[in-house]
């Protein structure tokens, strides 16, 4: 009886120190994802007035408004705008991140700085540097120019700042990184030994590379893949400046609702959409593992 | 779970009270949200300098996203910076707090014809900022039959070589203009005739951009456009083969102003802000850096011949309207924009 007691005391005092000691991530959790996600859940379903003006009405209008089949097309258009920037990342993090981590480990400290140095600066000032390079009288062009390819293969400057090809550069120059470093995690921690039997049992480089290198770094491609897709489907601001604001992808639909659209709640009722979409999709990827 | 539930009700609770809290420390601070590329760093540092206030200095490129912020943070701002017809709307919507005129004696160097204007009868609310036009500005050295209207803009030929400012009321009104519909009568019916030329339009602009459109001009990625007078008037002092025209079709003039909000937590500051801008020297800072039309007579006496023949600057207006207030019809305006510009 008594020991009974103890121990289920003994089991209260150990669930206390847990939840103690889980208190700060759940704090984190509570004040960053849950509250804002709350707020723009409760937003989503008031009436929007005018301009920035919204009224304690609950509505369902702002769902209906979304299902506009021009915000249909936007979204798709996201979807392949991350798409394509996922497998360019994928095609130029994964060869990055092998040479990293297969480089002499008094190297790999310094590559994977080298990695991260532009997240020192803004990203919309760097995004202005691409203007520099891209535009007509830019860098690039004027490498073209100088090097002959311009006019013997291209018979005119190349347009690209102010095209969704600069969109796509910059989504793929934005997260790059998050592709390298989850990839570069797996390829450090390749085992050698594994390696060499492969070359034993008579496997040659392409035969290791696409049997053996890539089911065991496949859990740092997957994870890249999720940091760098997710992110580049709701990317705004930067994509409208790089196509001259003719790009218009989903966050820059949000975008406008909280500013010149002035509909907050529509915004929001957008946002929530989204959101939606990403649980959704995760809770399908994750029964179809189990 | 219960208590995570209540801990998020509080919290939200908190999050939706607007209200604005009185006892604020009445620290040394000045919250100005103002146009885009409109106040000179200058002018911010002297003021700074002379009167210890620090300001904030938070910038937005269209009235309408202005509007919007204000409504949903009332308390955050000292000084806002609306064009006409949305001080009539502030006001419409008492938005905005009465400025004290004694604690701004320098007003009297404001020319007459920029006093008690229509937009805010008595001149309670409003201080004129800035004046300009939207017209063409184009390259002389590569556009070799100068457009003189949008009709000469939005033409297929041009496509790929047109920058536009970002703003969707600005574009629904060159419409207007070309179709020869009063500019504010902003109808679902009118808007339905205007739908079509602007679909043609989209596709022949390059850029769009109200904060820096002279970027794609001065690069050459584009060389002609339809932008604010200001824009048109730094070009040209940059290099004279960028002319500005007021399009054939019509056109209309924007008067910008400083307001105080309502909810404003220093306005103090923001009359002692109102009144150092209309000092002719500081005013003249602002013609300097952002030469649009000075309002400021004492102000226009200091500018040099140069910068008062740039036509860009002070064009002559023959024809122009002016916004107004047209109420819930804008978000008519931003509906139908998206579904051309997004699909």
């Amino acid at each position: 009886m008594s020991e009974a007691i103890q121990a289920s005391s003994d089991a209260r005092r150990a669930s206390m120190r847990a939840w103690l000691m889980l208190s700060p991530l759940l704090a984190w959790l509570l004040v960053f994802v849950i509250a804002p996600t709350a707020i723009l859940v409760v937003y989503s379903f008031l009436t929007g007035g005018e301009f920035g003006e919204v009224r304690w009405r609950f509505t369902l209008d702002n769902y209906r408004a979304i299902l506009h089949s021009i915000y249909l097309v936007i979204f798709l258009r996201s979807l392949f705008y991350a798409a394509i920037t996922t497998v360019l990342c994928v095609l130029a993090g994964y060869p990055a991140a092998y040479f990293i981590g297969r480089s002499p480990a008094r190297w790999r400290g310094m590559l994977l700085l080298l990695v991260m140095i532009p997240f020192l600066t803004s990203f919309l000032i760097r995004a202005y540097a691409w203007f520099i390079i891209l535009r007509q009288n830019g860098v690039l062009n004027s490498i073209l120019e100088a090097s002959r390819i311009i006019p013997t293969i291209f018979p005119h400057r190349i347009e690209l700042l102010y095209t969704p090809v600069a969109v796509v550069i910059a989504l793929v120059y934005a997260y790059l990184p998050f592709m390298i470093l989850p990839i570069y995690g797996s390829v450090e921690k390749l085992d050698e030994s594994l390696l060499e039997a492969a070359a034993d049992l008579g496997a040659g480089p392409i035969g290791t590379g696409w049997r053996v290198i890539l089911p065991l770094t496949w859990p740092g491609v997957a994870a890249g893949v999720l940091l760098v897709f997710v992110p580049s489907v709701a990317m705004f601001a930067v994509t409208s400046i790089m196509s001259g604001g003719r790009v218009t992808l989903i966050g820059d639909a949000i975008e406008q609702q909280f500013g010149s659209g002035g509909n907050i709640p529509v915004g929001a009722a957008l946002g929530v959409a989204l959101l939606a979409l990403f649980l959704l999709s995760a809770l399908l990827v994750q029964r179809r593992r189990a | 779970m219960k208590h995570v539930f209540v801990v998020i009700a509080i919290f939200l609770t908190a999050l939706f009270l607007t209200s604005c809290s009185k006892h604020r420390a009445p620290a040394a601070e000045l919250n100005l949200f103002a146009w885009s590329e409109y106040v000179p760093q200058e002018v911010i540092d002297g003021f700074q300098k002379e009167t210890g206030i620090k300001v904030n200095y938070e910038a937005y490129d269209s009235n309408e996203a202005m509007i919007t912020k204000l409504s949903q943070n009332p308390c955050g701002y000292d000084l806002v910076q609306p064009s006409e017809y949305a001080v009539e709307n502030l006001i419409r919507r008492n938005m905005l707090s009465p400025i004290d005129m004694a604690q701004v004696p320098n007003i009297k160097n404001l020319e007459p014809a920029f006093r008690d204007l229509p937009y805010d009868p008595g001149q309670k609310y409003s201080v004129p900022y800035m004046s300009g036009t939207t017209g063409i500005v184009y390259n002389a050295a590569t556009v070799k039959t100068p457009p003189t209207g949008f009709a000469d803009v939005f033409v297929p030929k041009n496509k790929g070589r047109v920058v536009a400012v970002n703003d969707n009321r600005e574009i629904v009104g060159w419409a207007f203009d070309v179709l020869k519909i009063p500019l504010n009568d902003v109808t679902p019916d009118n808007l339905a005739k205007a739908r079509p030329l602007i679909q043609s339009w989209l596709p022949i602009v390059k850029v769009f951009d109200s904060d820096n459109p002279r970027a794609p001009l001065l690069s050459g990625d584009c060389d002609i456009g339809v932008v604010f007078g200001g824009d048109a008037a730094k070009l040209y002092e940059q290099d004279h083969k960028f002319k500005y025209v007021l399009p054939a079709e019509g056109t209309h003039q924007f008067i910008d102003n400083l307001c105080i909000p309502v909810g404003a937590a220093h306005k103090s500051a923001a009359h002692q802000f109102i009144n150092y801008i209309l000092r002719p020297e500081v005013s003249k800072i602002i013609s300097d850096e952002f030469p649009y039309t000075n309002p400021n007579g004492e102000a226009k006496k200091l500018l040099s011949t140069s910068q008062l023949e740039n036509p860009a600057s002070y064009p002559k207006l023959e024809h122009s309207e002016v916004f107004h207030d047209i109420g819930p019809a804008s978000q008519k305006i931003t509906a139908m924009m998206t579904e051309l510009r997004g699909g």
